[in-house]
């Protein structure tokens, strides 16, 4: 076995051109998968991060109705009994109940729709972090009454600054439309610029005194310590709580889960594709280097080196290119993944602009799962070995006697 | 003397082309131990496929090999890789030395094969080359040795493993006068030294009377069958 693989190992350099070339297709078609595997799931994985920290959290509560009709009246009851819950819970991380309410929003200058998310500022600071997304402002100053955050979106389309006032008005729990004035605490921005430009900030207890109700809740958003807890999580409340809807983060945003999943089949595409290329470059390649060798290879045969050795010789030659091809791939996607990653790919300067309107951010940190790269010198060794049949079968089939005169 | 091979009525067909081609029809010859023999006669006369029987890499239509007492016609193809390799010396007309390794690798080849201890297979090894006149190429690739050279490295590799027999289909088809005349001497002189039977196809006239043993084949049958005394 040792001199089999000696003489494969040194028949590969024999036409040093061709096997260069070889792995280096090799190289550069897994350098090129596997970056734009990097790529998309780096893309997925802070579309998917920002969803979840900025916006959507882990689980979301509603009145089964809300989901249906964001109305005021589809409240969450027992939201008291769930808050109790939440908070003696070790496996809840954090949790902020909302009052949702469709309104419109009147500056000096323009009218628009928004979405009012009456909040208490500690819990959504901890559940949204929305705090650290103020790009100017302050977050909202306990003594002073109606203030508000607006994106910077809306606040660069309705002209809004710092201390800007403006008027919101909306309808309560009888239909009647209300009026209030509020002024402008701070301005935020998330990787969501069409969240920007729809969300605004209250404080659920301007809302409270203004509708003159008790506190009305419509939403919880929770965190939990652990993600992969959160379908079991999910199981226990609702059973606990069956008048209202839990919903996990993929029920919420099927958009989303359905994104990582067409990824997946992309990612997975895109590698085939690639081992499907190199599979026939490498038959090409060991095919020429057969006919090439006829006499040789007659004369191994005819000097009683039997078909299994003559089998195994090829197979070690298609994998020492393979694997050399693998290792300078995969070497020089890590390399370049990893600089990308720590500096990330800033896509502003080629449209990347319009990719914030759907949630994505412009600056792309390309990853990889370890997973993937095993994942992927397993499928390398698969089609190297499947590539050999043909090559193989060829030389093992050659008729020594016809072989080791060919001219 | 010992036989080593004797074939009966050996026969061989090709019936690949439209009129069917007797290569060999009736061939009765036994060869003893320690004979040095030319096969010869024109082209297409049958020399090849008369040693590509007798060595294993053909099946004759009709007759048998009986080497060492086993009838090698009747034998699996499996069987026969093996038998070949513990049997049979073989020398190329092409030279056909594997280009990656060295000469001593390549003398080392068969032995390595046939699972020797490699300290025994080392000595064997350099000792052939020195023999074939080698001793300081013994580090050498194939591609920089002459043609001459690289066929006395296969006549090496081919007597290293003590093979009952050594099959040379046109060993000199490719060399020059000299270097022709310089490889059967060293053939013969093995051929007494180790006692191996040794059988060598040729039309080449320069180099049969080299030979002790002259068979002659015309049209696939043994025309002349005829012995020499030689120095």
């Amino acid at each position: 076995m040792k001199l089999i693989i000696i003489i494969a190992w040194r028949n590969i350099w024999r036409n040093r051109r061709r096997s260069i070339i070889m792995i280096t297709a090799i190289t550069v078609g897994l350098w090129g998968g596997l970056f734009a595997a990097s790529f998309s799931h780096g893309l997925l994985e802070q579309r998917f991060e920002t969803s979840i920290e900025q916006h959507i959290s882990h689980m979301q509560i509603h009145h089964p109705d809300f989901i249906r009709d964001q109305a005021i009246e589809h409240q969450i009851h027992d939201w008291a009994e769930i808050y109790d819950m939440l908070s003696a819970d070790g496996e809840i991380k954090a949790f902020s109940g909302r009052t949702i309410l469709s309104g419109m929003l009147s500056s000096a200058n323009l009218t628009r729709g928004v979405r009012i998310m009456g909040i208490n500022p500690e819990l959504e600071a901890q559940t949204t972090g929305i705090s650290n997304h103020l790009v100017s402002g302050t977050y909202f100053a306990e003594e002073i009454a109606n203030q508000i955050l607006v994106g910077k979106k809306l606040a660069e389309k309705t002209k809004l600054q710092e201390r800007s006032r403006l008027v919101l008005t909306f309808q309560d729990q009888d239909g009647e439309l209300v009026s209030a004035a509020f002024r402008v605490a701070g301005i935020y921005q998330t990787a969501n610029s069409v969240f920007d430009e729809s969300h605004i900030f209250v404080l659920q207890s301007d809302l409270q005194s203004i509708l003159d109700e008790q506190i009305i809740i419509n939403e919880i958003a929770l965190l939990a310590k652990d993600a992969e807890a959160i379908p079991q999580i999910r199981d226990t409340y609702q059973e606990l709580f069956p008048a209202n809807t839990f919903r996990t983060w993929n029920e919420i945003a099927t958009e989303l889960s359905y994104l990582i999943e067409m990824a997946r089949v992309m990612i997975t595409i895109i590698l085939i594709i690639i081992l499907l290329a190199l599979g026939f470059g490498l038959v090409n390649t060991m095919l020429m280097s057969v006919f090439e060798r006829t006499r040789e290879l007659g004369m191994l045969l005819s000097v009683g080196m039997n078909k299994t050795r003559v089998f195994l010789m090829i197979l070690f030659e298609t994998a020492f290119l393979s694997l050399l091809g693998t290792l300078g791939g995969i070497l020089l996607s890590v390399g370049f993944i990893y600089l990308t990653s720590k500096r990330g790919i800033d896509l502003a300067s080629v449209g990347g602009d319009s990719m914030e309107a759907f949630g994505f951010s412009t600056v792309v940190y390309p990853s990889l799962s370890i997973n993937l790269y095993f994942t992927l010198i397993i499928l390398v060794i698969i089609t190297a070995i499947l590539t050999t049949i043909y090559p193989a079968l060829k030389a093992t089939r050659l008729s020594p006697a016809e072989a080791v005169r060919d001219q | 003397m010992k036989t080593v091979i004797k074939t009966t009525n050996l026969s061989k067909v090709y019936k690949d082309s439209v009129v069917p081609v007797h290569a060999l029809k009736n061939v009765n010859l036994e060869f003893s131990q320690g004979e040095f023999t030319a096969i010869v006669g024109p082209s297409g006369s049958g020399k090849t496929t008369f040693l590509n029987i007798i060595g294993g890499l053909d099946k004759p239509t009709d007759g048998h090999v009986i080497i060492d007492g086993v009838d090698i016609a009747t034998m699996k193809e499996s069987q026969l890789f093996d038998f070949r390799l513990r049997h049979i010396g073989f020398v190329f007309q092409a030279y056909n030395l594997i280009p990656v390794l060295t000469a001593l690798e390549n003398v080392s080849f068969i032995m390595l094969l046939q699972k020797q201890s490699k300290q025994e297979m080392e000595k064997r090894a350099r000792a052939m080359l020195e023999q074939v006149g080698l001793g300081d190429k013994i580090n050498e690739r194939p591609g920089r040795l002459s043609g001459g050279q690289q066929q006395r490295v296969a006549v090496a590799r081919a007597l290293a493993s003590k093979p009952d027999f050594v099959l040379a289909d046109e060993p000199t088809a490719n060399l020059d006068t000299e270097s022709a005349f310089n490889l059967l001497d060293i053939m013969a002189r093995l051929n007494k030294e180790e006692n191996i039977t040794l059988i060598f196809s040729t039309h080449d006239q320069r180099v049969i009377e080299r030979a002790r043993r002259v068979i002659t084949l015309v049209d696939g049958a043994v025309d002349k069958d005829e012995y020499f005394e030689r120095a």
